[in-house]
């Protein structure tokens, strides 16, 4: 990838802008590529711009090695017809599918994605591949990484201040390869529906794929436990079990963005926080409109049970974990014994 | 106690309509109790998975489970509050209580097990390990219910009580009902189904009747008592066979 950003910048060095364009090109933007006020009026009002600056296509991703006709299919000779499009959007929708000819497991990917199940309701504001990553500009999507919430950013503005302000979006910005961008929890195609349970169900899978990475967490002195205490307690076993089973959003057990936030995750130190002491009766009421003082500590905060950590809970278990094997192993001994005598009856 | 002949086999009555219709609610009781806890407990098995989808969901599983938690800790009142009214009155004697006797009893049988006596000790209306049984259950039934209502509605607990009560009940609530599970499926399943003296199937819970022959062996003191022979409580008796007598 570095070798075809450099081939492209060499190319860009040695000549004009547009040297790497593949020279059919040449026909389309002897009209296409002259004056930048070149445009259509469409029925909507809409004025299309149907100028492509070179210099911008040259650099793309594509630049190098697609001509017009790859993704204009239909536009084959001069003159060619318009099609009758209504607005902007109408050219989009029409368009984006040309994508897939190459790009198809992306396409496919998007198809199991959120902005394609909205769109196929019939909101067409949902992101195609256009929206995201550009037309005649494409670029590498995720170069630098933070550009990935960016371009997010471009619909889902509120969401991302919230996001910016927490503890990941501080450090995304201040360059920090380790914190996640939108497209690591959401993915980038394939994007679950946040509302249904589905994004819940795999919530303590996906934040565990940092927070339970030994190497990563030892440099932010995180511990690695936290998913395994999450998944022993109430919270976790509900939601392993409510996994096969469409259920709510609503009614999904709570999983760790449910206590921690979702975009607005701040250390479990810092006082805005919905996990440090002073906020947690907040938190649980949530979920448990009831609670009070006393009820945060019914959750042992990631901790196993030891003798200075929930001394009761542990001494509980010690004492199971004697009883439980004494009292089967002294009744099984009792059945054998009853047993050999019977046959030594007999 | 009344008697009644089945061809040549004489039978006495030994469970009330009482207690046979408290056996069987305990019974389907706890089995839906167990298939619907043990795989809260062991949430990560495919079985546990499985069992759940079948009761239509966690959620669907809990509904029941508690339901169940409820009729249990109901039936548990309901058991203790006649006993009260029947003892209060004097219309029954206190053949549940554990005595001094149950547990010579118990050392005498492992002795007689391990082939240290000659034959077994005579059992009155229960014998220690019927005994035993049911006390556990009680306790269990105690733990059980009371744990089984701090999590049903922690947050109440929580106004009056430490919050890490929840978590307590919850390991209580989780190993003892294992336990019960264990205890029943191996003990129980054995003295009523798969012991030789039994096999396949101690009907005597379910119809109130038992043989006459086998009072004989399991319970002679309580037969002698019936019989009005009260002195025969010196004779010999093994806890399972007419063929070890003497």
């Amino acid at each position: 990838m570095r070798r075809t950003l450099l081939l492209v910048m060499m190319w860009v060095g040695a000549g004009p802008a547009w040297a790497g364009i593949p020279a059919e090109q040449d026909d389309c933007l002897g009209c296409h590529g002259g004056d930048p006020t070149m445009s259509m009026d469409l029925p909507s009002g809409e004025k299309l711009s149907t100028y492509v600056d070179p210099a911008v296509f040259g650099k793309s991703v594509h630049g190098e090695m697609l001509r017009c006709t790859d993704c204009h299919t239909e536009k084959t000779g001069y003159p060619h017809e318009s099609k009758p499009f209504a607005s902007k959007r109408d050219v989009q929708v029409a368009y984006y599918e040309q994508c897939k000819s190459c790009h198809f497991a992306n396409y496919t990917k998007t198809l199991d994605g959120v902005h394609y199940a909205v769109m196929a309701k019939g909101n067409r504001k949902a992101a195609l591949c256009v929206d995201c990553h550009g037309s005649h500009d494409i670029q590498r999507a995720a170069e630098p990484r933070t550009r990935i919430s960016q371009t997010c950013a471009t619909c889902h503005g509120e969401v991302f201040k919230i996001y910016a302000s927490s503890v990941h979006g501080r450090d995304a910005a201040a360059g920090n390869q380790d914190v996640p961008v939108c497209t690591d929890c959401h993915k980038a195609h394939d994007i679950l529906d946040p509302k249904n349970g589905a994004l819940a169900a795999h919530t303590p899978e996906i934040c565990g794929r940092c927070h339970t990475n030994e190497k990563m967490m030892a440099k932010y002195k995180l511990s690695t436990k936290v998913v395994d205490t999450y998944l022993k307690d109430f919270h976790g076993m509900s939601a392993t079990l409510q996994r096969g089973k469409k259920v709510d959003r609503k009614n999904f057990a709570a999983v760790c963005t449910d206590c921690h936030g979702v975009h607005d995750i701040q250390k479990s130190s810092d006082p805005g926080s919905h996990t440090i002491q002073a906020n947690l009766v907040q938190t649980c009421k949530k979920c448990h409109p009831g609670a009070t003082k006393n009820f945060p500590d019914a959750w042992l905060s990631h901790y196993e049970p030891t003798p200075q950590k929930a001394t009761l809970v542990w001494t509980i278990q010690l004492f199971y974990k004697l009883i439980i094997p004494f009292m089967v192993g002294g009744l099984v001994l009792q059945i054998a014994l009853h047993l050999w005598r019977v046959v030594v009856n007999r | 106690m009344s008697t009644s002949a089945i061809g040549s086999t004489q039978f006495l009555v030994r469970f009330t309509v009482k207690q046979r219709i408290e056996h069987v609610i305990t019974m389907v009781v706890f089995t839906v109790l167990c298939l619907t806890g043990l795989p809260q407990k062991f949430y990560g098995a495919m079985w546990a998975q499985k069992l759940v989808m079948l009761f239509g969901g966690i959620d669907a599983a809990r509904w029941i489970h508690r339901a169940c938690g409820w009729a249990l800790a109901l039936s548990t009142v309901a058991h203790f509050g006649s006993a009260i009214v029947t003892i209060a009155g004097h219309k029954t004697r206190l053949t549940m209580i554990p005595t001094k006797h149950d547990f010579d009893d118990a050392v005498a049988t492992l002795k007689y097990y391990l082939g240290m006596r000659d034959h077994g000790p005579k059992y009155d209306r229960y014998d220690y390990k019927q005994k035993f049984e049911y006390w556990g259950l009680v306790v269990g039934n105690i733990i059980m219910v009371v744990t089984g209502f701090v999590l049903i509605y922690p947050t109440i607990l929580a106004r009056f009580l430490p919050g890490q009560l929840v978590p307590a009940a919850k390991m209580a609530h989780s190993n003892e009902g294992l336990m019960a599970f264990l205890i029943i499926t191996i003990w129980h399943i054995y003295n009523a189904h798969l012991n030789p003296d039994v096999f396949p199937f101690d009907t005597t819970i379910f119809t109130g009747k038992i043989s006459r022959e086998r009072m004989e062996h399991e319970h002679p003191l309580e037969l002698a008592r019936l019989d009005g022979q009260p002195e025969q409580a010196g004779e010999v008796a093994s806890p399972h066979g007419r063929e070890v007598v003497g």
